[in-house]
């Protein structure tokens, strides 16, 4: 199961940004007990947590610090040689890159879209509200496998794209839209638009219904423009939120895998490969070399992380 | 009221997920000493995709074998290969070799790599009765390893020139003059065929090294040496080959696509006037029914210049293997009496599934030498049966996926106007790299 | 710029979204009635092959079946998913600790490493519970996540303490609070989460073909990449597979989609 669902992180941010009352510690027995049935409480989704997630990821750990080939692995020498070894492997860096590359330009152009969408959505004079949002919506609701066909069909060579553009004049020739590597990540990143679009929308859209509407009406009152008012009033609100959907976004993004696989199968040549899916190729497709994949892994928690940890810190500011 | 209901459906839902894992059945048959013994059992389970083809094929088999087995029954389970491949690492990392079938298909290409990294995995034929020298050597050396046998060699990759006869004549030209030529002559009669008829001869995947890679075979060339070097950088073949792609990329007489999906589209759409691939191509050209009598079929061109170039190559194939855990003695016999033993089998499933047997015997039959008429009336199959026995091998090894994506991605790299030498050199030092 | 201008763009700009969201279904759609040849041509009409199609689909591939399994891996996820973390989320807000919200940042840990590197010591542990192939083993893994957990910490913060307090002078017991109080408010964020859990659950495919190794759990996205790998690929029939595929979910968000914005906007709060 991806547990990168764009609502996976959400409340992370919240959780930081939301204010936590203090609670004066009664140590009465009734407090006592009542702490243990928390405890209680928290015990089946910890243990599931720690058997299903944290001891696999203590085995890989460990994997990271082993070289050979296959089920015959030793310690490696030194211990750290699989993660020297990426500071060398041209392809991983080209994924590294690739990923940053997918990070800096889709995570932008999708929350801004998404909440220009929402702004829009939340006007009350607007008609036929229920059927934009679900139409924007939908493409979240489609399965993986599925839109990646869709989109392969539609970006090949003779496929619809094509003959649309060409119809309407705006190039003469096809363009080859998998097989170059600018493309191939172009249509990355429209495919990523357009499956999460929707869903960023919508978080947005029940922030902004959240806004108190006397902000508003303060802002016109002073003589401000729809977007003064929106920069100076809507967006601090939004604050938290935003916040959220970039972590969300992020490591998403960072973690990055089905695309890559299903769209362009990491074509041309390694350019539009991610670095989930360049460590599934070494584990899965090639010799395997599960300690390398390990090591590669434990990377991309590191990054994820160390994203998530600065955004946390500058965004989290309380008003 | 809410909560009563949520709780019932908790409790329901708990009581159906525990009768179900219940129910589940995750053990398998002991595993046998291996070898001629007597069977434990009637039942066979097989892992292998394809119900078009393998799969048919399997059920083919079951009927045949149960002629003189009547107890005998078959579970065949549908995997798709890439699936495959990752169940078998994820059974073999975890040592779960319970987990395994009795038998399961493998591309030839993978054999080297699972067998050695991953011989808890296999039960070799040595004490089988099939017979090898019944199947041709390049074929049955996929699936050896340190001269024992590992698989039953099924699917043919043999390498096929399917070309439109009815663009040919337009153009001036009949399937003989693509007969035994060599690639400078294809190249030249290419451009007057596009000249004349606005088609080019071949398409494929852009990014992909199948065609390179027949060729290279064709001149029986490999990508790694005898000892498991890489060969890629000055080497020969694979740099002649590279220039006759390229240079066809450029005339326009090879139209690169971006997927397998567009590449079929070309073929049953009629955008190429002809196609180099293994004969299983020959499925998915049919599924063309208005293109029926169009086509005709021969051998490759030679790669000029490269000593030791030949006409005849192969992509692909695949070949059954028997687990660790299987009844072997059930498994081996089953396939030793079909897959490697009866010609009533291959006469059975040419017709229904174009599958064309690796098994030398069975290309004598007469169903083989019928004509097709797809195929304006000639008798490809045992055409192909007798191009198989004159594919050269070639060496795979380990790091056979590393090398293919590395000149793969070398080839794009040429195509956008890198230099040959250049291209191989750096592919060679990724697959050096990954050889560490 | 004038009102008209102004409506003008703004039911254009989202006409545009709205047109290239559905698009790629509608040519699902599409593709799913009309035959292989004419959906690598991409034809955009309809064609008469749909009857063709469900015979072709059908016959070759076992489609109630996993059409089944795949309904059944979902629904036991989301209601055991909704249980165990939503109970969780609850304790980590209403007996709130220090040591809890440490407890929480570590949890989170957990979803930051891509699935692949810890997909075979997973595999190991059902292996050795002598799980594999079983519905267990395809549920267990994703019923406890880390952002199921956090969404229902957010949610029980607007949950007033008053009434905890007020069900507890009444003698209500702990779990008596929870089941009759809290999840009857909470309803649009249990709305929201079954939604997003059944979602991930139904399309999951990495895990769930690793760990079901014969025909008997069968899932969609599984039988999809079947019809994928035949040497001669029925795209009618495949598009028809990716449409059965797809209208679970999309009736699921259609017949939902007020409360999910609802739900959400609780847990902002």
């Amino acid at each position: 199961m991806s547990k990168v669902t764009p609502g996976s992180v959400i409340d992370r941010a919240l959780r930081e940004t939301a204010s936590e009352p203090e609670r004066k510690p009664k140590m009465s027995a009734m407090a006592r007990r009542r702490s243990l049935t928390g405890w209680a409480f928290i015990a089946p989704a910890a243990v599931l947590i720690f058997a299903m997630n944290f001891w696999p990821m203590i085995q890989a750990f460990i994997l990271s610090f082993k070289t050979g080939r296959g089920n015959k692995l030793t310690l490696a020498e030194p211990l750290w040689y699989n993660y020297e070894r990426l500071l060398h492997d041209d392809i991983f860096k080209q994924t590294l890159l690739t990923t940053l590359l997918y990070l800096i330009v889709q995570v932008p152009i999708m929350l801004g879209l998404a909440m220009v969408l929402a702004n829009m959505l939340n006007s009350p004079s607007l008609r036929f509200r229920g059927m934009w949002r679900t139409a924007i919506f939908l493409p979240v609701a489609t399965s993986l496998v599925s839109y990646a066909i869709v989109f392969r069909t539609m970006f090949g060579t003779d496929g619809f794209i094509n003959d649309l553009l060409t119809k309407l004049h705006i190039i003469d020739d096809p363009v080859n839209w998998l097989g170059q590597t600018n493309t191939a990540r172009g249509v990355i990143v429209l495919g990523l638009l357009w499956r999460w679009t929707g869903f960023n929308m919508i978080l947005y859209l029940a922030a902004l219904q959240n806004i108190a509407p006397g902000t508003h009406e303060a802002a016109k009152l002073d003589g401000a423009g729809p977007i003064r008012t929106f920069w100076s009033v809507t967006m601090p609100q939004m604050r938290p939120i935003i916040l959220l959907t970039v972590i969300i976004s992020t490591n998403g993004t960072i973690q990055l895998f089905d695309e890559s696989y299903n769209l362009t199968a990491g074509g041309p040549a390694y350019t539009s490969m991610t670095m989930s899916h360049y460590l599934y190729e070494v584990s899965f497709h090639r010799n395997p070399n599960f300690g390398y994949g390990a090591a590669m892994s434990y990377v991309i928690l590191l990054l994820v992380a160390i994203f998530a940890a600065i955004q946390v810190r500058l965004g989290d500011k309380r008003d | 009221m809410r909560n009563f209901r949520k709780g019932a459906v908790l409790a329901a839902t708990a009581a159906v997920t525990l009768a179900l894992a219940a129910c589940s059945d995750s053990s398998s048959p002991d595993p046998s000493g291996g070898g001629n013994g007597t069977p434990e059992g009637n039942t066979l389970t097989v892992w292998a995709w394809d119900p078009a083809f393998n799969i048919a094929a399997l059920n083919a088999a079951a009927d045949i074998y149960k002629q003189d087995h009547p107890d005998f029954t078959i579970d065949i389970v549908e995997t798709p290969w890439d699936d495959l491949q990752t169940k078998l690492t994820t059974i073999a990392q975890s040592q779960a070799y319970d987990e395994l079938p009795d038998i399961f298909l493998m591309q030839n290409n993978a054999f080297q790599k699972n067998v050695i990294n991953y011989p808890d995995l296999f039960s070799d034929f040595s004490g089988s009765d099939v017979d090898y020298s019944e199947f041709p050597a390049g074929v049955t050396g996929y699936s050896t390893v340190d001269g024992a046998n590992f698989g039953v060699p099924f699917d043919n990759g043999t390498a096929i020139d399917a070309l439109r006869t009815d663009i040919l004549t337009e153009a001036g030209y009949t399937v003989d003059d693509f007969t035994d030529i060599t690639w400078n002559d294809y190249m030249t009669k290419a451009k007057d065929v596009l000249a004349k008829t606005g088609q080019p001869m071949l398409s494929g995947q852009a990014g992909s090294s199948d065609m390179v890679m027949m060729m290279l075979q064709s001149a029986g060339a490999s990508l790694f040496d005898a000892d498991g070097n890489p060969t890629i950088a000055n080497n020969d073949a694979l740099t002649k080959a590279s220039e006759v792609y390229t240079q066809m990329v450029k005339d326009g007489t090879f139209l690169e696509v971006n997927s397998w999906d567009e590449y079929i589209g070309t073929l049953v759409n009629g955008n190429v006037a002809g196609t180099i691939n293994g004969v299983w191509i020959v499925g998915s050209i049919q599924s063309a029914e208005d293109q029926s009598g169009k086509w005709g079929m021969t051998n490759l061109p030679s790669l000029d210049g490269v000593s030791g170039a030949t006409n005849y190559s192969a992509n692909g194939g695949s070949s059954w293997a028997v687990s660790s855990t299987a009844d072997v003695a059930l498994a081996q016999d089953f396939l030793n009496e079909t897959f490697a033993g009866s010609a009533e089998f291959y006469d059975t499933i040419l017709p229904s599934t174009g599958a064309l047997a690796n098994w030398m015997p069975a290309g004598d039959s007469e169903i083989y030498s019928q004509p097709q008429d797809f195929w304006g009336g000639d008798a490809i199959f045992s055409k192909v049966v007798g191009f198989a026995g004159q594919v050269p091998a070639n060496n795979t090894g380990v790091y056979y996926y590393e090398a293919r994506d590395a000149v793969s991605a070398a080839l794009t790299e040429i195509v956008n106007g890198a230099d040959p030498a250049t291209a191989f050199q750096k592919a060679q030092e990724t697959v050096e790299f990954a050889m560490q | 710029m004038t009102n008209t201008l102004r409506q003008t763009g703004r039911y254009g700009f989202l006409a545009v979204a709205a047109v290239l969201s559905v698009f790629p279904l509608y040519f699902m759609a599409v593709s799913a009635t009309n035959d292989s040849q004419d959906v690598l041509a991409s034809q955009l009409t309809p064609g008469g092959k749909l009857i063709e199609n469900i015979q072709n689909l059908f016959a070759a591939q076992d489609v109630v079946g996993a059409f089944w399994h795949s309904t059944v891996n979902a629904v036991v996820t989301t209601v055991l998913a909704l249980a165990v973390s939503s109970i969780a989320g609850y304790a980590f807000e209403v007996y709130h600790s220090r040591a809890k919200d440490r407890l929480m940042w570590v949890l989170l840990l957990a979803i930051m490493i891509p699935f692949a590197a810890t997909m075979i010591p997973l595999f190991q542990v059902f292996a050795q519970l002598g799980l594999v192939n079983s519905t267990i083993a395809v549920v267990l893994p994703v019923i406890a996540t880390p952002f199921l957990v956090l969404l229902f910490r957010q949610t029980a913060r607007s949950f007033p303490h008053e009434i905890i307090e007020a069900a507890r002078m009444d003698g209500v017991s702990e779990l008596g609070i929870f089941f009759k109080m809290f999840i009857p408010t909470m309803r649009s964020a249990y709305v929201a989460a079954t939604v997003i859990t059944f979602l991930a659950a139904w399309n999951n495919f990495l895990w769930p073909k690793v760990i079901l190794l014969n025909n008997d759990y069968q899932t969609m996205p599984m039988l999809i990449s079947n019809l994928l790998s035949g040497y001669v690929t029925d795209y009618g029939a495949l598009m028809l597979a990716v449409l059965i595929t797809s209208v679970p979910t999309i009736i699921l968000f259609l017949a939902l989609q007020r409360s999910f914005v609802a739900g959400f906007t609780g847990a902002v709060k």
